[in-house]
């Protein structure tokens, strides 16, 4: 019971969810002030009729919010529960259940037509990696030129991307360039999947992606912990790598028969890392 | 999150409402009980184990502080303690043994507070030396001295004071407060980041000697992280014997939230909503760790720190708050751009009123700035151009300028500025024209080094030169320490004391790198040393 501050904390409410490849986020409704709350514990679980407890505990937050990243690229269901925690120690009843579903990656649900490196949250099978980035200008002046087929990805293709704000870099726009060829033009769209490692903390900037001279999209990057042009395996216990997924479409109508080229620019912001690039039949 | 949160924090309304403020005061643990102890029941262990402290004096009264932890280090922030409320007994005396006591009283430690309690002391007689100590749970803890302010009329004699600031724990010892404590002074100003809220991990743990376990490895967020944040800095012996030898007045820079943080504006992408969500638990933490007076109690992400405190007619010291209520950083930080925006403002305007009306009323011989970033004027491009920083004054030049206006036009005399935030020793004189090195001198600044924070330090460094380009910046030094001053009515001597280094252990002998005197109605430096 809390005895001196008024009311006991209550759980949080109306909770929301939005996700994405390898992640859920969980929002709520609940005051914070009276009492004050101390955090609220996040609990989570694929059993719809979990009871909450230090084994489902997912973290800890202050904040309305929860990113429940780390699922992998297989579609995923989870159940969560929020147990608040006031200034005294007390705790609320768990909140009502909210069942939410992240988004399935295309490297588990398309079938690869080209690609580069390996899924697998690491950078280490590409060029320069895992911190070899100051021989960037040297070996790939203005970016990098893969050609499926023949290319190797630990030659070929660097696992730092840089952008205009890499002094080391020559702080200007860099342009990768991703050449594969169809045997005939796509009846469906393709998928893109560019999985990264980690990107700058403050100024990851975008990505502007085009495919045979067609503008396809530009995407604006998480923000990373700055650590991937050090580090290259964001799956070792405690990294502090913190990965993100671009995918998109590539639309029918701009591929065609032939050798295709797709370009991946960086005409914003600060370096990406790469774990893997590849084109995928959805 | 959607907003419909009470913002007005841990009830206080409610308390006010009830018959006397003894039970509201009781209940929060800041003040004097009139009633009969409640008993607290045994605590197992010494529930001392953060130190006590005092602050704020007044010319008859003192705020005490302790935070009982038996377990300092207890993961979840509460220190060990049990749930339940626990009576703390106190007792100030006259003398060290306590054979002359002049009050004693009781307040009580709640969970809500984490089992801190802030008993204001009233009925002192003023410009006195006390000693206090607490009683809880059948243990005692050591005893503190403190000192009340000289009556509003007095004309004391001498007034040594000294200056820290910048505590990053994980740096390197606290060395300072060894050599602080033998010195003795009267009075201590902390200016700032008594806690960083950065995780605490191989890479940034410079202080030999200790080991911090996972908990402390995660950017503080959460109450709970919070509160053990500032238990682990208070494990220092050192930090607990400066709280334990003469009063403390503080306040806070940004990382006791998080780093450059404006107002409920964070840099690094959360919502003005959640930040203020992070902003309440942390200046609760910092209540709860503080010899503040229950006027400082947080209404939900609000604290009111900003408060006078008169030293007879010596002195006034104007304890300013520089990060609740700034405007947020300029979108173009080019120099002589938005920065210089006449409605942009550090202070927030009830501030710059409050303390521009006190300037203009105040009698006192020094008056007294105590706050966190630098108000000089400091061009940070040593070539043709001109560079600012946006998160010090220079990021707010028309409120810099509406102030030292103020100051010549009143004609305050001997403004004196204690800064802290740059982890380096600086003496600068305040220009009533920063372009002009021969324009008046109006005011004189103190930026007193760091603690802790940047581990050993040098005497110079890769920004020695900027500081020095600036012509009303008089000394530089970049290694670890604290400004001992002594305040008369002839004149202020202001001493830089440097430790040689602070990493490998608390072994550094202490020296006096610098020595200036700021004569009375003569602002400026005068170096001696």
């Amino acid at each position: 019971m809390n005895t001196l501050a008024g009311p006991s904390p209550r759980p949080a409410a109306r909770l929301t969810a939005t996700s994405g490849i390898a992640w859920i986020e969980v929002s709520w409704h609940a005051r914070s002030y009276r009492p004050l709350v101390d955090h609220f514990a996040v609990h989570g679980s694929p059993d719809p009729w979990f009871e909450p407890g230090p084994s489902t505990l997912l973290g800890k937050t202050v904040y309305g919010r929860f990113r429940h990243d780390g699922l992998g690229p297989r579609g995923q269901t989870w159940h969560y529960r929020i147990v608040t925690v006031d200034a005294s120690g007390e705790q609320s009843p768990p909140s009502a259940a909210l069942r939410a579903e992240s988004v399935e990656s295309v490297t588990v649900s398309g079938t690869p037509v080209a690609v580069i490196g390996s899924f697998d949250l690491r950078s280490l099978e590409l060029a320069l990696a895992p911190a070899g980035y100051q021989q960037y200008s040297a070996r790939f002046g203005d970016g990098a030129d893969y050609v499926d087929g023949v290319s190797s990805p630990g030659t070929d293709w660097p696992y730092l991307h840089p952008g205009p704000a890499d002094r080391w870099a020559g702080s200007k726009a860099h342009t990768f360039r991703f050449r594969f060829r169809l045997a005939e033009q796509p009846a469906a769209d393709l998928a893109l999947a560019v999985w990264l490692i980690d990107t700058h903390a403050s100024i990851p900037g975008r990505l502007a992606v085009t495919c045979n001279g067609t503008p396809v999209a530009e995407v604006e990057l998480e923000k990373g912990a700055t650590k991937g042009s050090l580090q290259g395996d964001a799956t070792l216990p405690g990294t502090p790598l913190r990965p993100s997924v671009v995918e998109l479409a590539l639309p029918a109508a701009a591929l065609r028969a032939g050798e295709n080229t797709l370009t991946l620019g960086k005409a914003e912001g600060s370096w990406h890392a790469y774990d893997a690039v590849g084109v995928f039949a959805v | 999150m959607s907003g419909d949160d009470d913002r007005s924090g841990i009830g206080r309304r409610s308390f006010l409402g009830l018959a006397g403020v003894s039970a509201a005061a009781l209940a929060l643990g800041t003040g004097e009980a009139t009633a009969a102890p409640r008993p607290g029941g045994r605590l197992p262990s010494d529930p001392f184990g953060l130190g006590i402290a005092s602050g704020d004096p007044e010319s008859h009264s003192i705020v005490l502080w302790t935070r009982l932890a038996p377990e300092p280090l207890a993961a979840d922030g509460h220190g060990g303690m049990p749930r339940r409320p626990v009576t703390v007994e106190y007792e100030v005396a006259e003398d060290e043994r306590f054979s002359r006591v002049v009050r004693r009283g009781h307040a009580v430690a709640t969970a809500e507070l984490a089992h801190s309690v802030h008993p204001e002391v009233a009925g002192l007689r003023p410009g006195r030396e006390y000693f206090y100590r607490f009683r809880a749970g059948g243990h005692l803890s050591p005893p503190g001295r403190t000192r009340t302010a000289p009556a509003r009329e007095a004309r004391p004699g001498e007034l040594s004071l000294a200056l820290a600031s910048c505590q990053a724990w994980y740096h390197g010892h606290f060395t300072a407060y060894r050599h602080l404590v033998a010195d003795e002074p009267e009075l201590v100003f902390f200016l700032g980041d008594y806690i960083y809220e950065y995780a605490i991990n191989a890479a940034n743990l410079w202080r030999e000697g200790v080991t911090v376990g996972p908990a402390h490895d995660a950017d503080v967020q959460t109450l709970e992280q919070y509160r053990l944040r500032y238990a682990l800095f208070k494990t220092d012996p050192h930090l607990q014997r400066a709280h334990a030898l003469a009063p403390w007045i503080v306040t806070w820079d940004d990382h006791e939230v998080q780093n450059n943080y404006a107002a409920e504006h964070s840099r690094y992408g959360i919502s003005p909503e959640d930040f203020e969500r992070r902003r309440a638990v942390a200046y609760r933490a910092y209540y709860e760790n503080m010899p503040l007076r229950r006027a400082a109690l947080p209404r939900g992400p609000d604290m009111r720190l900003y408060r006078r405190t008169p030293w007879g007619r010596l002195a006034e010291f104007n304890v300013l708050d520089t990060r609740q209520y700034r405007d947020d950083v300029p979108s173009d930080t080019t120099a002589g751009g938005e920065h210089t925006d006449p409605r942009r403002s550090i202070l927030g305007a009830e501030q710059e009123r409050w303390l521009v009306d006190g300037l203009r009323r105040s009698g006192a011989l020094w008056n007294v700035l105590v706050q966190q970033v630098v108000l000089a004027r400091i061009d940070r491009d040593t070539g043709p151009g001109t560079t600012f920083s946006m998160d010090q004054w220079d990021g707010f030049t028309a409120n810099r300028d509406r102030l030292l206006g103020a100051v010549q036009r009143h004609g305050v005399d001997n403004l004196l500025v204690f800064t802290g935030d740059i982890h380096r020793h600086v003496a600068a004189e305040l220009k009533a024209d920063f372009t002009d090195p021969a324009s008046a001198t109006i005011g004189t600044e103190l930026v007193t080094g760091s603690v802790g924070s940047d581990g050993d330090g040098a005497p110079t460094d890769g920004y020695t030169g900027l500081w020095l380009a600036n012509p009303h910046v008089k000394f530089y030094d970049g290694r670890r320490g604290y400004v001992l001053c002594r305040m008369g009515p002839e004149a202020l001597v202001s001493e830089f004391k440097v430790v040689d280094y602070i990493q490998r252990d608390d072994a550094a002998p202490v020296s006096t790198v610098a020595r200036f005197v700021t004569e009375a109605g003569r602002p400026g430096l005068e170096r001696e040393v």
